[in-house]
């Protein structure tokens, strides 16, 4: 339209904004890469280069970035809010320099070298303005443009009235968030109206909106559009935050858009005083350097992993929250003398070894199903902890006291490895946890109850009758969501009973209230997760609740209306002799 | 002045509130959900601190309530108030109107299988000290064979966050040590324990009494929880404590384990109690209006409590309760 101009001032603040904000993410990133300890720096280039990492890279820079897959997974109506907005911006950006490159030169006004490469620089922003396009590139301009006003009509049916668009809880946002939120709203109508009227006003706003939106990104939740990219790459590169705040923890918390989904999803938040305490809170603590706060939240919280398993850019709160703790040193005094004294009765052989932990040894109804299931199945094994063992090192280790944890597993690593076994199963998934992921017991099988069971039906060893009672399984944190092990349980009960659904399942269970995790939930506020947790599982009815972790045992026990029962003893009494 | 009062429950709280309001001229009803009248009192051997028979004082109350009328295996199924009263349907149909209802339920005993590493119902020579009292009384119990070894643990479902009960359950220090000395009377040569967290001996004669349990029945008092208990190749029992005094670990065989179990408010009333509008207090027992001058009284007017239905109490308390709650259901029908 403006065929013969190649320069109008309004285009300033958009320029002025897009290199603060380009400067700031090129310094952001060295200072990341510079934070990170030297190995994991070593790890992070060398997965670049890893065809296997490479190509998870691709995928989930697609993926996640630009489809954002896993909203619509969660949440088909926050999937379609977030793409339109997101996507359809990604795709102006793109059809506007594909513009460019194809139609030059722009209207015949010739422009070459540095003019050139600063005009290239807005006019995709603004090109409405310089140029007139072709027919089917204005159609596709129209429509992601009209594609965005959609998705920013659904954000703000979501603002006034969450539950709409299936949301309970949405994040409390400070006044910076709500200001640049305001900014991302108007910047695409006023580019419309700019568009379509030309008044030169609009122009202003939509540049003016373009400035305050670049502006204030790096301080607010937006900074997750450019940082989730080097998130991925990080994640993928397999590292783990060893400093709550710096390095790879920082992509983290740069990357969390604090869109609350896990709010609803935290056990927690089932007494509204508590939703203040889940991981979009955490992060946005952690941004803002309030160091007491973050660290009231990192101990508070049950370390159940749900909100990982919700999060659409899969934020690592768990393990920042971990690091967080071993940030701070616990007055903990503990005294390991006692290891050196401790041996093991378990003679050398390749028997199966089986490990019951503290916890099973306080259910000994487990243990003694064990007992009978090993005997019935003809299964040689040796009992490591009959006459009292050494903690798994979980607790230790949930406290961010690593070294002290490093004892216990040293001496239990080395009384397993003395039984010359080459299989060890447990029956609590904490110890499960920390054997797998803390252990190195290479050719050693570790197997939690659940899946030695499972293997143990299916391969005919035991016999099993099916009963008419209905089960309902309730998935520990720690097997479930930490290893995927939801299928072994419930085939296993599938062939001893009638195995019904609960309202949450799997990576969705809710914990039961009793984690080890959390050091400053009231015994009324674990309650409240029980109860929410029990009638979940209650949603149809059934006759009694199996879990395959003892501390869930004890605390649904508490609350439970129906008989609560491990998944040794439910198959022990199935047992055909 | 014939006007009927409805007391729920005929234990030891209902039977004393029913002597006295007779006395006082009103007209008790007692309905009782179990076969006979006397409550948990009517299960007990002896009573602390004197080794007291239970039996003789069940059956001088029991003496005193004949002319009462009685409502055995009955159970209030509904309860209506108007301006006349209460109006209360029982499970025999019949119905009953009443100016005002006295709630004596009492307590349950703590299900000990929910304390499961302590192994009741898992391993055979876990008993409770209900069924101790029980030994007492009929002299037999497949599980006492001539022990040598013999274990009691306190507070089991009392002062135990972990089981929803933060409670004392106040009278199962005194009936531990009791019974410790009773089973030292029974089996002389056998080594007694008891594991406590402290020893709340809060009435008078109780602290001689554990004089006497040490001095002259040589029984050792180790302060410091059972943590967990197992069962070895033999059937005998392993325990695991911590002796809290000396700071270190213990773990003992024992033949015999008892439960000293605590009181936990009755639910088999949470219905009718709810229909009356009777709250439950931060325990689960039922709450009176306060715990100095408004102990028998509730929310509701005309509804009135006595006995372990608000809180754990011992004989004496409960039956004082009942002799105060009998007072103020005779002012409260005089004033009327």
């Amino acid at each position: 339209m403006n065929s013969q101009i190649i320069f109008h001032p309004f285009v300033l603040p958009f320029v002025l904004g897009m290199a603060f904000v380009l400067t700031y993410c090129v310094v952001g990133l060295i200072r990341v890469i510079a934070q990170l300890p030297k190995d994991d720096r070593k790890k992070f280039w060398r997965s670049l280069v890893t065809p296997k990492t490479a190509w998870a890279n691709i995928r989930d820079l697609f993926g996640d970035c630009l489809f954002h897959v896993k909203i619509w997974k969660r949440n088909p109506v926050l999937g379609y809010m977030h793409s339109a907005i997101a996507f359809g911006w990604f795709m102006i950006i793109v059809i506007g320099h594909i513009m460019l490159f194809t139609l030059k030169p722009l209207q015949g006004v010739e422009v070459e070298g540095m003019a050139r490469t600063f005009t290239n620089f807005y006019y995709p922003i603004f090109y409405k303005f310089f140029a007139t396009e072709t027919p089917v590139f204005a159609f596709l301009m129209d429509f992601f443009l009209l594609m965005i006003i959609s998705g920013i009509l659904i954000a703000v049916v979501k603002k006034i009235h969450s539950k709409i668009v299936g949301v309970k809880r949405v994040t409390k946002f400070g006044f910076a968030d709500n200001m640049i939120r305001f900014a991302l709203w108007t910047i695409f109508p006023f580019r419309l109206i700019a568009e379509k009227t030309n008044i030169m006003a609009f122009w202003w706003l939509y540049s003016i909106d373009l400035l305050i939106f670049m502006c204030m990104l790096p301080f607010t939740r937006y900074m997750h559009i450019p940082t989730e990219a080097l998130f991925i790459l990080l994640r993928h590169a397999g590292i783990k935050p060893s400093d709550p705040r710096k390095g790879y923890a920082l992509a983290q918390i740069y990357s969390c858009p604090s869109c609350g989904l896990c709010i609803d999803a935290c056990p927690m938040s089932v007494n509204d005083k508590n939703s203040g305490n889940t991981s979009a809170y955490f992060m946005k603590k952690l941004r803002n350097g309030d160091k007491e706060e973050a660290q009231r939240i990192a101990e508070t919280c049950m370390q159940c992993g749900k909100c990982v398993e919700v999060c659409p850019v899969s934020i690592e709160s768990c393990d920042i929250k971990m690091s967080q703790r071993a940030a701070v040193p616990y007055e903990i005094h503990s005294d390991h003398s006692y290891l050196d004294v401790i041996s093991t009765e378990a003679e050398k052989s390749s028997k199966v070894l089986y490990f019951a932990g503290c916890m099973t040894q306080l259910t000994p109804k487990i243990m003694r199903a064990m007992k009978k299931i090993m005997t019935a199945a003809g299964e040689e094994y040796q009992f490591l902890d009959e006459n009292g063992g050494i903690c798994c090192g979980r607790p230790m280790l949930l406290s961010g006291k690593t070294a002290e944890a490093q004892a216990m597993i040293e001496k239990n690593t080395e009384l397993i490895k003395q039984s010359g076994t080459t299989k060890l199963v447990l029956s609590c998934p904490i110890c499960y946890k920390v054997f797998k992921e803390e252990y190195h017991l290479e050719g050693i099988e570790i197997q939690h109850h659940t899946q030695y069971i499972d293997e143990l039906v299916k391969s005919g060893k035991l016999k099993v009758n099916k009963n008419d009672v209905n089960y309902v399984y309730h998935d520990p944190c720690e097997l479930g969501r930490a290893f995927g092990v939801y299928d072994e349980p419930r085939e296993v009960l599938e062939n001893v009973g009638n195995l019904c659904k609960a309202k949450s399942e799997k990576e969705l269970s809710i914990c039961c209230g009793g984690s080890l995790g959390s050091f400053n939930l009231t015994q009324k506020e674990r309650d409240e997760i029980t109860e929410n947790s029990v009638n979940d599982l209650m949603f149809n009815n059934p006759d009694e609740i199996v879990t395959a972790c003892p501390l869930c045992l004890k605390t649904f026990a508490r609350k439970s209306p129906v008989k609560v029962k491990d998944i040794a003893e439910v198959v022990e009494s199935q047992i055909i002799n | 002045m014939k006007e009927n009062i409805l007391i729920i429950g005929g234990g030891a709280a209902g039977m004393e509130a029913a002597t006295q309001l007779q006395k006082m001229g009103l007209t008790p009803i007692i309905v009782e959900k179990s076969e006979q009248l006397g409550g948990h009192v009517a299960q007990w051997d002896r009573l602390f601190p004197a080794f007291h028979p239970a039996k003789d004082v069940v059956e001088k109350m029991l003496n005193q309530v004949k002319d009462v009328k009685t409502y055995l295996n009955t159970e209030v199924t509904d309860i209506q108030r108007d301006d006349n009263g209460f109006h209360a349907t029982l499970s025999n149909n019949e119905k009953i109107d009443a100016k005002a209802v006295i709630l004596a339920t009492g307590f349950d005993i703590f299900k000990a299988e929910r304390k499961q590493e302590y192994g009741y119902g898992i391993y055979n020579n876990v008993m409770t000290s209900v069924e101790l009292e029980k030994f007492f009384r009929t002299g037999h119990d497949a599980r006492i064979n001539n022990p040598k070894k013999i274990g009691f643990v306190h507070c089991v479902g009392a002062r135990d966050v972990k089981v929803c009960n933060t409670y004392c359950s106040k009278v199962c220090c005194t009936t531990a040590l009791k019974q410790a000395c009773e089973i030292k009377e029974v089996f002389p040569d056998a080594e007694v324990y008891t594991f406590y967290m402290d020893l709340r001996m809060f009435g008078p004669g109780y602290e001689d009494l554990y004089l006497k349990t040490q001095k002259d029945f040589d029984v050792k008092c180790v302060r410091g929880r059972v943590c967990e208990v197992s069962e070895d190749m033999d059937g005998k029992l392993v325990i695991k404590a911590e002796d809290t005094l000396f700071g270190k670990p213990l773990k003992m065989t024992l033949d015999v384990l008892v439960l000293m179990c605590a009181m936990e408010k009755n639910k088999s009333i949470d219905a009718i109690q709810q229909k009356l509008g009777v709250a439950n207090n931060t325990d689960g027992f039922m709450q009176n209006q306060d715990m100095y001058l408004g102990m028998n009284t509730t929310a509701q007017d005309g509804v009135f409590v006595a006995g372990a239905c608000t809180a754990p109490k011992s004989l004496p308390d409960t039956i004082g309760e009942a002799r105060s709650v009998a007072t103020q259901v005779f002012n409260y029908i005089n004033n009327k």
